[in-house]
C-alpha cells in the first residue's frame, strides 16, 4: 500500500473506532438525563438506580469516545496538513468551534457530573448532564458542519490557490449537512435504544432479581429504538435528493454501494421489527415475559453500529477521490515529505492501542452489564480525605 | 484580531500547564508517593474530578490553533511528527489507567492500570519538554536531540514538583500545603510555554488566519466565554476540599 492508501486506512480506523463509542454517547446522554430528571422530580428510588446503572455504561462508554476523539483531532495536522493549508480558513472554524463551545464544556460538565454525587444540589447536578447532553449534540452538529463541507465546499470561495470563507451560515445550511445531522443524531438514539434493550433482555434472560428494573429499562430502550429508527429511515432517505445534486457518482464504486446496501437492509428489516413486533409486544409487558425472544434481541443489539458504520463508509468513500469535493484531492492534502516509516508507525501505534483499549472498554461495558445495578461504582460513597490512621500513627 | 487569538493561544496553553501539569506530576509521583493501593487510590481521588476539565485545555488549544492559525496547524505538527504521535500515545494510556483502575477488581488488573497512568503521564512530560524545546529552536528537522531530552527531563521534574504541591495541598498533608505554594509552583510550571510563547509570537501572527474567519470565531466564541471560565470555575469550587470522590 502507498503512503496515502496508509494515511487513508489510518483515518478510516481510527475514525470509525471514534464513531462506534459516539454513536452510543449521542444515545445513551439523553435516556440518563430523562432518568436523572425523573428521580430529580419524583425522587423513586428506582430511577435513581437506573441513572447510576445506565450512567455508568454511559461513562465507561465515552472513555473511548475521547481517547478516539484525541487522535482524530489532530490528526488532520498530522498526516494532512495539505488540508489545513488550503482550506483552513474555513474548515478550521468549525473545528474551532466543536472544541471551544462543546467539547470543552462537554468534559467539564461531566466531571461535575461523574464526581458531583452527594456533592452538587440535586437540581444542579441533573442540569450537569442536561449541559453533557446538550454540547455533546452541538459536538455533532460542528464535526458534521465540518464534514459537510468537505462533502461540498458551501460558504467559500477559492483565491490565490486557497479558500476562503465568504458566508459562515452557508456552511449551517449546506445541503449535505441537514439531513445527514439528523440522520446521524437519530441513529445514535436507535444505538442507545438497542444497548439498553439488549442488556434488558440478558437480565430478564437470565432470571436475575432486578426484574422490574429490566422490565422497565426494557420499554425504555424499546421505545427509543422505535423513535430512533423511524426517524433515520426517513432522513435516510431524504438524503438522495441533496447528494445526488452535489455528488451524482456518490454511490456508483463498489465500496460505497455494497455499505449502502448493507445499512438500509439492516435499517429497513430491523426498523419493521422493531415497529411491527417489539413495539406492539410492550403492551402488557409481553416483550419482558416471552422469555425465548431475549436471545434475539440480544444478538440485534449490534446491528446499528454496523449499519453506522456501514453509513460512514457511504459518505466518505463515496467522496473519493476528492478530501475537499471538486477542490482538493487526498493525494494533494497528504503531508508533504511524510515518510512511510513515520506512517506506519503512528497507525501500528494508534490502531494498536486504540484496537486494544476498544476491546477492553467492551468488555468492562459488558461486565457492568453483568453485574447489574446493584454493584455501581458511579455515585458510589466518597473516601474521607485524611488517610487511614493506621499506618500514619504507628510511625 | 490576530492578537486576541494569539493571546488566546498563550493563555490556553498556560492554563493548560498551570491546571493539566499537576495530573501529569501526580501521575509521575504515583508510585513514589502511592505505596499502597489504598494511598494510590487517595492520590488519584484527590486529582479526579480536575482531570476532565483540564485536560480539555489543550483539546480547545488544538481547535484554537486549527481555526486562527491553520497554517502553523499543518507546519507544526507535521514537523514534530514523532513527537506529536508520542504525545498522544501517552496521552491516551494516561487516560485509560484513569478510567480504568477502578473497573474491575483484582489487584494485577490495578497495577497495569496505575502503571499506565504512571507511564503515560511520564510520557506526557518528556514528549512535551521536547515539543516546547523544539519549538522554541524553530521547528529543527529532528526535534529529538540532547537538547530536546533534557528539556523533556527539566519539564517531567518541575511538573513532579507541581504535582506534589498540588497533593499536599489538596489532601492537607505533607510539607507546602498551602494555597499560595500551589499557585506558585502552577506559575512555574506554565513559565516554560510563556518563555516559548514569547519567543514564537511574531511567527504565529504573521501567519494568522484572515479577518474574516477571525472575525466569525471571535462572534462564536466570545459570547459564550463567560460560561467556560464559569464551568471552570464550578469545578474548583465544588472540588477544593472535603471527601475523595472514588469513581477514578
Ligand atoms: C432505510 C434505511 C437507511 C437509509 C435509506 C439510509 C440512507 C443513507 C444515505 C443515503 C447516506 C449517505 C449520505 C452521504 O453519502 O452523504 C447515509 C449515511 C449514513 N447512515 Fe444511513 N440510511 C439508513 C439506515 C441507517 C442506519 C440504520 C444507521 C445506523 C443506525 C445509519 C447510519 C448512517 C450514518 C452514520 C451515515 C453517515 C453520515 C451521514 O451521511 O448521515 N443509516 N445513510
Amino acid at each position: 500500500m502507498d503512503i496515502v492508501g496508509l494515511a487513508r486506512l489510518q483515518f478510516a480506523v481510527t475514525g470509525s473506532l471514534h464513531f462506534l463509542f459516539v454513536v452510543l454517547t449521542l444515545g445513551l446522554a439523553p435516556l440518563v438525563a430523562i432518568m436523572h430528571t425523573r428521580y430529580a422530580i419524583g425522587g423513586n428510588p428506582l430511577h435513581e438506580r437506573m441513572t447510576r446503572f445506565w450512567g455508568q455504561i454511559y461513562v465507561i462508554n465515552y472513555a473511548l469516545g475521547v481517547v478516539t476523539g484525541l487522535v482524530m483531532e489532530f490528526q488532520f495536522g498530522l498526516s494532512w496538513s495539505g488540508l489545513s493549508h488550503y482550506a483552513g480558513d474555513v474548515f478550521g472554524a468549525p473545528l474551532a468551534m466543536e472544541t471551544l463551545l462543546a467539547f470543552f464544556l462537554e468534559s467539564t460538565f461531566l466531571g461535575l457530573w461523574i464526581f458531583g454525587w452527594h456533592r452538587l444540589p440535586r437540581g444542579l447536578h441533573v442540569a450537569c448532564i442536561w449541559l453533557v447532553t446538550l454540547t455533546a449534540y452541538a459536538s455533532a452538529l460542528f464535526i458534521m458542519v465540518a464534514n459537510s463541507f468537505l462533502q461540498n465546499p458551501a460558504g467559500s470561495a477559492e483565491m490565490g490557490g486557497r479558500l476562503v470563507l465568504r458566508d459562515f451560515g452557508a456552511l449551517f445550511t449546506n445541503p449535505t449537512l441537514v439531513f445527514a445531522l439528523p440522520h446521524v443524531l437519530s441513529a445514535g438514539l436507535w444505538t442507545g435504544g438497542f444497548v439498553v434493550m439488549g442488556a434488558s433482555a440478558y437480565h430478564l434472560f437470565r432470571r436475575t432479581p432486578e426484574r422490574e428494573f429490566f422490565t422497565r429499562s426494557l420499554r425504555i430502550g424499546v421505545l427509543t429504538a422505535f423513535i430512533g429508527s423511524l426517524f433515520t429511515v426517513g432522513f435516510g432517505y431524504a438524503q438522495f435528493g441533496p447528494v445526488g445534486s452535489v455528488q451524482p457518482d456518490k454511490f456508483h464504486g463498489v465500496i460505497p454501494g455494497t455499505a449502502l446496501g448493507l445499512m438500509i437492509t439492516i435499517g429497513q428489516l430491523v426498523q419493521f421489527a422493531v415497529m411491527f413486533v417489539l413495539a406492539p409486544l410492550l403492551i402488557r409487558d409481553l416483550l419482558a415475559r416471552w422469555r425465548w425472544l431475549h436471545p434475539l434481541l440480544m444478538v440485534m443489539t449490534p446491528l446499528p453500529f454496523v449499519a453506522a458504520i456501514a453509513g460512514w463508509i457511504v459518505r466518505e468513500v463515496g467522496r473519493q477521490p476528492w478530501l475537499v469535493y471538486g477542490k482538493l484531492s487526498v493525494a494533494d492534502a497528504l503531508t508533504p515529505g511524510l515518510t512511510r516509516a513515520d506512517i506506519t508507525a503512528s497507525f501500528a501505534g494508534f490502531a494498536g492501542v486504540l484496537g486494544l483499549l476498544a476491546l477492553v472498554d467492551y468488555v468492562l461495558i459488558a461486565r457492568a452489564v453483568r453485574r447489574g445495578p446493584g454493584q455501581v461504582a458511579l455515585g458510589a460513597a466518597d473516601l474521607p480525605v485524611t488517610a487511614e490512621p493506621v499506618p500514619a500513627h504507628s510511625l | 484580531m490576530d492578537i486576541f487569538w494569539f493571546l488566546t493561544f498563550a493563555v490556553l496553553l498556560a492554563g493548560y500547564f498551570a491546571l493539566e501539569g499537576f495530573d501529569i506530576g501526580l501521575g509521575v509521583l504515583l508510585p513514589v508517593l502511592g505505596r499502597s493501593p489504598a494511598a494510590r487510590d487517595r492520590l488519584v481521588g484527590a486529582m479526579a474530578p480536575f482531570v476532565l476539565a483540564n485536560e480539555v485545555w489543550l483539546v480547545a488549544l488544538a481547535g484554537v490553533l486549527f481555526g486562527a492559525f491553520p497554517v502553523l496547524e499543518g507546519q507544526a505538527l507535521s514537523r514534530l511528527y514523532p513527537l506529536v504521535v508520542a504525545l498522544l500515545l501517552a496521552w491516551i494510556v494516561r487516560d485509560a489507567g484513569l478510567w480504568f483502575r477502578r473497573r474491575s477488581g483484582g489487584a494485577a488488573w490495578r497495577l497495569v492500570w496505575d502503571g499506565a497512568l504512571c507511564a503515560g503521564s511520564a510520557g506526557l512530560a518528556l514528549s512535551w519538554g521536547a515539543i516546547l524545546v523544539a519549538v522554541a529552536r524553530g521547528l529543527p528537522a529532528s526535534p529529538l536531540d540532547a537538547a530536546g531530552i533534557a528539556g523533556g527531563v527539566a519539564l517531567l521534574a518541575l511538573l513532579a514538583w507541581h504535582g506534589r504541591t498540588f497533593a499536599a495541598w489538596r489532601l492537607q498533608d505533607g510539607p507546602g500545603r498551602s494555597g499560595r505554594a500551589l499557585l506558585l509552583s502552577a506559575c512555574a510550571a506554565a513559565a516554560p510555554a510563556v518563555l516559548v510563547m514569547a519567543a514564537a509570537a511574531a511567527h504565529m501572527l504573521g501567519n494568522a488566519a484572515p479577518d474574516q474567519t477571525l472575525t466569525v470565531l471571535s462572534v462564536m466564541v466570545v459570547p459564550v466565554a463567560p460560561i467556560l471560565v464559569g464551568a471552570q470555575v464550578w469545578v474548583w469550587r465544588t472540588f477544593s476540599r472535603g471527601a475523595l470522590p472514588t469513581f477514578f
